[in-house]
């Protein structure tokens, strides 16, 4: 008996001996010839649903359509501000005297990848008829693009196409392939943010082959003439493989932006006169919880880049203003930080009867009175410290810093505590605790966002609201949270938005008329003198004469207390030191994945024995 | 022991002469109280208030410290424990109800077809994973406040109405029951006023049992987010404790965690005792 205790005890640790020597002979991945494969593995904080372009309305979901797919334009990697640049267009386009016929000429030769969608399995040219194909696309009902709005009622005989059927054998006025590797693009009025339009992964060129092969499959299987090719994806990762067709464009560091001065010591220079993808494997995972992700960094061997979650801000910065990291923080990992292209605000739904629009003049008053006393009991310093470790920039109005100056023309009051104020407008418009409507605030569930809604519930029972009156509407995704919002549904809606062009007309548009929801004008806010000026500005070329107009419309958001707005969030950066590279997740997107490089497949870090 | 003695007055005393059951009894009867002050809106009000300071320390204003977000974490504490009350009992009696009924009925037609319904049902229900069934219900009712109430109630009577369906098959064969049918007293009321009442010692401890489980399933669907909507409870403050931890600031994990598991063990201990003390056979 003894001795089979000794045999099963001998057994057990040799066998635990084996498990825990099998951790330690992890290897560096290799390719089919024994070589070490260069991989990079990136996080994000959030998965991707769908990598069909026409859905492609995250930021994640960019991070991968941006890499699979070509868009005509993308921006230079290290320029700021961000300038655009030609990408599978052959130059930047030409535009025509009066600003309605922009000419695109394609690069010759690019191939999308081998996919067994494609006659015999190998990727065919890309062409200009394949760009038509693909705007066609946000028109088709079928699609039920996310896209749409960008080019809605700009492009001649688009949305007619759509509505009357979407026959793709059909041609469209404005999308004219002049041959093929050039097409016009006749426009209704003057658009001068189309060239943006062409940047973003909405726009990225699918080939009709996999579009018919796989159908709505084509939203977890992308085929496209991008650096990479997706070889795996699920909900909790990525894996893509450097797509071994990619056109050879050698890097121009100073042509894409490089100053010595600020991007020295990144190691970028090594990428200077080679084509990328400079990788063989690009995996990202996407991992939701900070702590879980903040642990696979710090582990060494696991992912590569992270952002700094807010709890963790302490640990890792000396100073807030200006922001600097610890010493031996910057010894071990490459950092950067800036302000987001983009902001976080909370709208309120004029939809609502009792809190935004009413026919009734006299209770229209009230309600703006009551939307006006609960953004003056918004705390922005309160919300900026305990959940953007106090570095975000607040700032009045709707239009962020990363588009414009225009919030530093606008009176710091409507982001400015006034619980004085507020208690006297609702004094004074008759509201009282008996009376106050009760109001729905959604938000995707989430711990953050439940404090979020607890902070912000807390700030109106500063001024009297009854917390029993403002009710958390909880959705598992964001899906389900967004088709609330669409549908009207909710009261409240805290809301983040990130610029998809560098232009404050991107924000602007939230709040014209007719994108009313499903439309993006989430607030419903319907202002005809807003709604006039910004028609008025659509076909304006950039300039102060537009910019006093978009002043002034941002003074009527305020004044009609439609969002409490704003904050741009302070992000920090960091990555690993054999990491070559400049992260950027704004509106450079997923971009400069393709110029990652690992310094050396045999100085990849590997699990410890 | 008298000979006149009857089944409950024999139970109490032997419930009595059980002291980790009386310590248990008072420990859960005192969360009762805590739960009662907060409906009575007597204390644990201020659980959703802003104070100023965030991870504030224990002090003689904020006896727990304060959370991330600057809230009085002794006081989401003390409002968790109405919200464990408000769904364990709710769970407990519903589901109870609910396992007694169709359990009496199952084991009263043992062998036709109503049994056969039932016990269908019942292996149906159970042959689900219980979380994925709360998802599958939340999602169902569009994320509905008593939406997990409703997916615990629809699986925690199977156990009590399996339990109480071999209480029946056994009662029914004495002979009172059959007394009953030969002066043609109907069915439903030999089941409901003649049967029923006899397995009340089993629904008392299984009420127990699930109120526990009620409470222990609460926090970890709240812990998932499929949980309390409005509100707060130890598995909300144990999700927002994850944030906390990671940068050595346990106050909020310890207060929610150590209050459930000393309501969780004094609920079992109490559940034991009750066992015991209801046991026909450890009666003397």
């Amino acid at each position: 008996m003894r001795n089979h205790a000794v045999t099963y005890l001998a057994t057990l640790l040799v066998a635990l001996g084996l498990v825990a020597c099998g951790k330690g002979t992890d290897q560096p991945a290799t390719g089919s010839d024994g070589s070490a494969l260069k991989v990079y593995r990136h996080s994000m904080d959030g998965a991707p649903t769908n990598l069909d372009p026409v859905h492609s309305a995250t930021i994640y979901a960019n991070f991968l359509v941006l890499n699979t797919y070509d868009t005509l334009y993308s921006y230079k990697y290290l320029t700021r501000p961000y300038a655009l640049k030609p990408n599978l267009a052959a130059a930047m386009p030409e535009v025509s005297q009066d600003g309605l016929t922009y000419t695109i000429r394609i690069k010759p030769g690019v191939r999308f990848v081998d996919d067994s969608a494609f006659a015999n399995g190998q990727g065919r040219e890309l062409v200009a008829s394949d760009v038509a194909y693909s705007l066609k696309r946000h028109f088709d009902p079928s699609n039920r693009s996310q896209g749409s709005w960008l080019w809605a009622g700009r492009i001649k005989g688009l949305d007619a196409w759509g509505e009357n059927g979407a026959d793709y054998s059909q041609d469209v006025e404005g999308l004219e392939v002049i041959d093929k590797h050039t097409l016009a693009i006749h426009l209704t009025k003057p658009y001068p943010q189309l060239t943006y339009t062409l940047a973003v992964g909405f726009s990225a060129v699918v080939p009709h082959e996999a579009v018919t092969k796989y159908g709505r499959e084509l939203s977890i299987r992308p085929v496209g003439s991008g650096p990479f090719r997706m070889a795996k994806f699920d909900t909790a990762k990525a894996v893509l493989e450097a797509n071994p067709h990619f056109r050879q464009e050698p890097i121009d560091l100073a042509a894409e932006g490089f100053d010595p001065a600020v991007h020295g010591g990144l190691g970028l220079e090594a990428i200077e006169g080679r084509s990328p993808p400079f990788i063989d494997r690009l995996e990202i995972d996407f991992i939701l919880e900070t702590a879980a992700r903040w642990n696979s960094f710090t582990k060494g061997n696991e992912i590569q880049f992270t952002s700094v979650p807010v709890e963790q801000t302490d640990t890792v910065l000396d100073s807030r203003d200006p922001i600097e990291l610890k010493p031996d923080w910057t010894e071990r990992y490459h950092s950067t930080t800036g302000v987001e292209a983009g902001f976080v605000f909370t709208s309120l739904n004029m939809d609502k009867p009792y809190l935004g629009h009413n026919d009734d003049p006299q209770q229209d008053a009230r309600n703006r009175e009551l939307r006006c006393a609960m953004r003056d009991a918004m705390d922005w310093t309160a919300r900026n410290n305990r959940f953007y470790s106090g570095i975000g920039v607040v700032f009045p109005g709707i239009v962020p810093p990363a588009a414009s100056d225009l919030h530093s023309k606008l009176s710091q009051d409507s982001v400015s505590r006034n619980l004085e104020r507020a208690r006297a407008r609702l004094k004074k418009a008759g509201w009282t605790q008996d009376n106050l409507p009760t109001l729905e605030y959604g938000f995707q569930n989430s711990v953050t966002s439940r404090q979020l809604f607890e902070q912000f519930r807390g700030f109106m029972a500063d001024i009297g609201y009854p917390s029993s009156k403002i009710k958390p509407v909880s959705f598992a995704t964001f899906g389900d949270y967004n088709k609330a919002i669409k549908t009207s549904q909710l009261d409240v809606i805290p809301m983040g938005w990130g610029l998809d062009y560098p232009d404050s007309e991107n924000t602007l548009q939230l709040f014209y008329g007719p994108n009313h929801t499903p439309g993006s004008n989430n607030s419903n806010y319907s202002n005809p003198a807003f709604d006039a000026l910004f028609e008025k500005t659509a076909v304006m070329q950039p300039g102060p004469e537009r910019e006093e107009l978009y002043l002034d419309m941002s003074q009527m958001v305020v004044d009609d207390c439609v969002t409490i707005s704003g904050l741009s969030r302070n992000r920090i950066y960091l990555w690993h030191k054999d990491v070559i590279g400049l992260p950027d997740r704004e509106i450079l997107g997923g971009f400069w994945l393709r110029y990652v490089d690992i310094k050396s497949a045999d100085d990849q870090t590997t699990p410890a024995s | 022991m008298s000979a006149g003695e009857s089944f409950w007055s024999k139970a109490w005393r032997k419930f009595l002469g059980d002291r980790f059951g009386l310590a248990s009894a008072g420990i859960v009867l005192g969360y009762f109280v805590i739960a009662l002050g907060v409906w009575l809106d007597l204390w644990g009000q201020q659980w959703s208030t802003l104070t100023s300071g965030s991870n504030l320390p224990m002090s003689s204003a904020h006896w727990f410290g304060t959370n991330l977000s600057g809230q009085d974490i002794f006081d989401r504490a003390i409002y968790s424990t109405k919200t464990a009350f408000e769904i364990g009992l709710s769970v407990a009696v519903l589901s109870t109800i609910l396992g007694a009924i169709l359990g009496a009925i199952s084991g009263f037609f043992a062998g036709r077809w109503s049994d056969e319904v039932i016990l269908w049902l019942m292996g149906t229900l159970d042959s689900i994973p219980f979380y994925l069934f709360v998802a599958a219900v939340a999602f169902a009712l569009q994320g509905h406040p008593l939406a997990m109430h409703a997916a615990m109630i629809a699986t925690f009577w199977t156990t009590t109405a399996r339990v109480v369906r071999g209480e029946v098959m056994k009662l029914k064969e004495l002979e009172f029951i059959e007394a009953a049918r030969a002066i043609g007293v109907p069915q439903h009321l030999i089941i409901f006023r003649h049967i029923l009442p006899n397995t009340s010692h089993l629904l008392l401890v299984q009420a127990t049992i699930v109120f526990v489980s009620a409470i222990k399933s609460e926090v970890i669907l709240s812990f998932l987010g499929l949980g309390v909507q409005d509100g707060v409870s130890w598995g909300l403050m144990i999700a927002e404790s994850t944030q906390e931890v990671i940068v050595g600031q346990f106050k909020n994990f310890f207060a929610a965690s150590g209050m459930l598991f000393v309501l969780v063990m004094a609920f079992n201990l109490f559940s034991d005792a009750l066992q015991d003390a209801l046991d026909p056979k450890k009666v003397h």
